[in-house]
């Protein structure tokens, strides 16, 4: 479910930067003065390792364990989507796997509607069965989680499909795998209500703070289908367009077209394919000053 | 649960790859640059590779940052070890649509692969201690930063932590079992971890209460080295704009 860099356009992936910060940075402002470092940090790493988990499905192929539900019911909904956030941050910087643009995005799915949806799921059904309100907040969480990165990737145009495909191939796809999602998170769930149910008391997070988040998860396809309108899909290029740098070049070149003005375009190409030659082993030479000079101190 | 422990354990073998790249990257003047200018780069180069589909822009991209790879020492047989399976992957997703737009499918794969690029010259080249100190002089919040650093340093640990606990019960299985009995047992090893690690988490807690929180050394670097490499990317940032 992790997208890549080049699937949203700008405008959706920054629109999806700003609700992510606003709603991390408040579940950070809640969380303000509770001792909970370690607990975000071996957490999210619990959740990053169960991740690694290959279970096997009917077919011979296998599936893995999201676990944003599990977080928001074990950590409640803060401290969930943070620890979550944590584990798809580490997972864009050091495995690549989602983008840095598309972050925001992959943040919002993962981490905050997954385990918003999940911890409200959970607590709204754990009264009648414990096991069958986890299975319903992990199958459900990451099937909406799915819908809704299906919405981004379908709402772009850089992205060919659109969302008559795309939200049903995401959709329907991870309802099918959410399943196993939704029996590990009830196996869990019903463990530890057995060992520790302390763990799993509902979680204090007020009720305005609940109609804003639930607002803002429900709004976002529209803000997205906005900002799509908007078209601030291309900044850089409405940027040149707007200075005039297509029909005003800024800077004429010194071999336009890779050849000297005055000489015939053979011996000009030649001359400048050397001197660009030369350059690029300038430099290389610098950097490998530079590198000896800062190894030396 | 024994064929969930191979695939993990296959799984996790070329993952855990991923921990070291930077250190088996080979060590290129790249390495030495400051990880705060390589990681606002990093983002230059991707938003400049999403927001066009010129393939004038993108080939200068992707010869671009190719170019700077080879000078600085990066080995592109390794950066490319890296990216070509999931350029073949978003090749192949839109190359239903080569009957409607013979270009679209090759100019999406090239920003992609630009896109992918970039990161992995920010990922190939600097360490996770470095990533977490540019973050930091980025402003982003302490307790963020806490949490990724010390999540990455206990990757490893609760890793064999839950490979610890399934080997057990692969140990002491007696019957094969349904799909859903491994689900079911599985959930309730995975249960096991959880509480494990809480419990760690609690031990953590205590020992960096009675020691101080400060986990990441900052060290920052501004030579000849980090003003080439800005000069380098601001002329492609640049002439690609101007292009």
């Amino acid at each position: 479910m992790h997208i890549p860099d080049g699937y949203l356009d700008l405008s959706i992936a920054g629109l999806f930067f700003v609700l992510t910060l606003a709603v991390l940075g408040y579940s950070i402002f809640k969380l303000r003065g509770a001792k909970l470092t370690s607990l975000f940090g071996v957490l999210s790493a619990a959740i990053f390792a169960a991740q690694m988990l290959n279970w096997p499905i009917p077919g011979g192929t296998s599936a893995h364990f999201v676990g944003g539900s599990l977080a928001g019911i074990l950590l409640g909904p803060y401290a969930g989507s943070l620890a979550m956030a944590i584990v798809l941050t580490i997972q864009t910087l050091v495995f690549n796997d989602g983008g840095i643009t598309a972050w925001g995005a992959n943040v919002w799915n993962m981490a905050i509607v997954n385990v918003f949806v999940g911890y409200y799921i959970y607590q709204t059904f754990s009264k009648f069965s414990r096991s069958f309100s986890a299975f319903l907040a992990g199958w459900l969480g990451i099937t909406i989680a799915a819908i809704f990165a299906g919405l981004e990737i379908g709402l772009s145009t850089s992205f060919a499909y659109g969302l008559s495909i795309t939200i049903p191939v995401m959709g329907i796809w991870h309802a099918v795998l959410g399943i196993i999602e939704g029996i590990i998170t009830a196996g869990v769930v019903s463990y530890i209500a057995t060992r520790r149910a302390d763990l799993l008391e509902k979680k204090e997070v007020g009720k305005a703070s609940f109609v804003l988040i639930a607002g803002l998860i429900a709004l976002s396809p529209v803000f997205a289908y906005l900002a799509e309108e908007v078209g601030y899909s291309e900044p850089l290029e409405n940027a040149a367009e707007m200075l005039g740098l297509e029909e005003n070049p800024i800077y004429e070149s010194i071999f336009p077209d890779y050849t000297i003005p005055g000489l015939d375009p053979y011996t000009g190409t030649l001359i400048s394919g050397a001197i660009g030659v030369l350059i690029v082993l300038l430099l290389a030479y610098a950097v490998k000053y530079a590198r000896s000079s800062r190894k030396d101190t | 649960m024994h064929v969930v422990l191979e695939k993990t354990l296959k799984n996790a073998s070329s993952y855990f790859q991923n921990f070291f790249i930077h250190d088996y990257s080979s060590n290129g003047a790249i390495h030495l640059i400051d990880a705060r200018i390589k990681l606002l780069s990093t983002i230059v180069f991707v938003i400049l590779a999403i927001s066009t589909f010129e393939f004038d822009k993108l080939s200068f991209l992707l010869f671009s940052l190719i170019l700077i790879s080879a000078i600085l020492g990066l080995s592109l047989k390794r950066l490319f070890s890296r990216v070509w399976l999931f350029s073949i992957f978003s090749f192949l997703v839109v190359s239903p649509l080569l009957i409607q737009d013979l270009k679209y499918p090759f100019l999406f794969t090239l920003r992609v692969t630009v896109a992918i690029i970039a990161v992995q010259m920010l990922v190939m080249s600097t360490s996770f201690a470095e990533i977490c100190s540019a973050l930091r002089s980025l402003k982003v919040p302490e307790i963020f930063i806490h949490g990724l650093w010390l999540a990455y340093r206990y990757i490893l640990v609760v890793f064999q932590d839950i490979i610890s606990i399934l080997l057990a019960r692969e140990s002491r299985r007696v019957a094969k079992g349904s799909h859903a009995d491994l689900w079911r047992k599985g959930g309730e090893s995975v249960g096991l971890f959880f509480l494990r690690s809480i419990e760690r988490a609690e031990r953590v807690q205590l020992a960096m209460a009675s020691r101080g929180e400060r986990v990441i050394q900052s060290k920052f670097k501004f030579g000849l080295l980090e003003i080439i490499y800005i000069t380098l990317s601001a002329f492609v940032a640049l002439w690609c704009i101007v292009l």
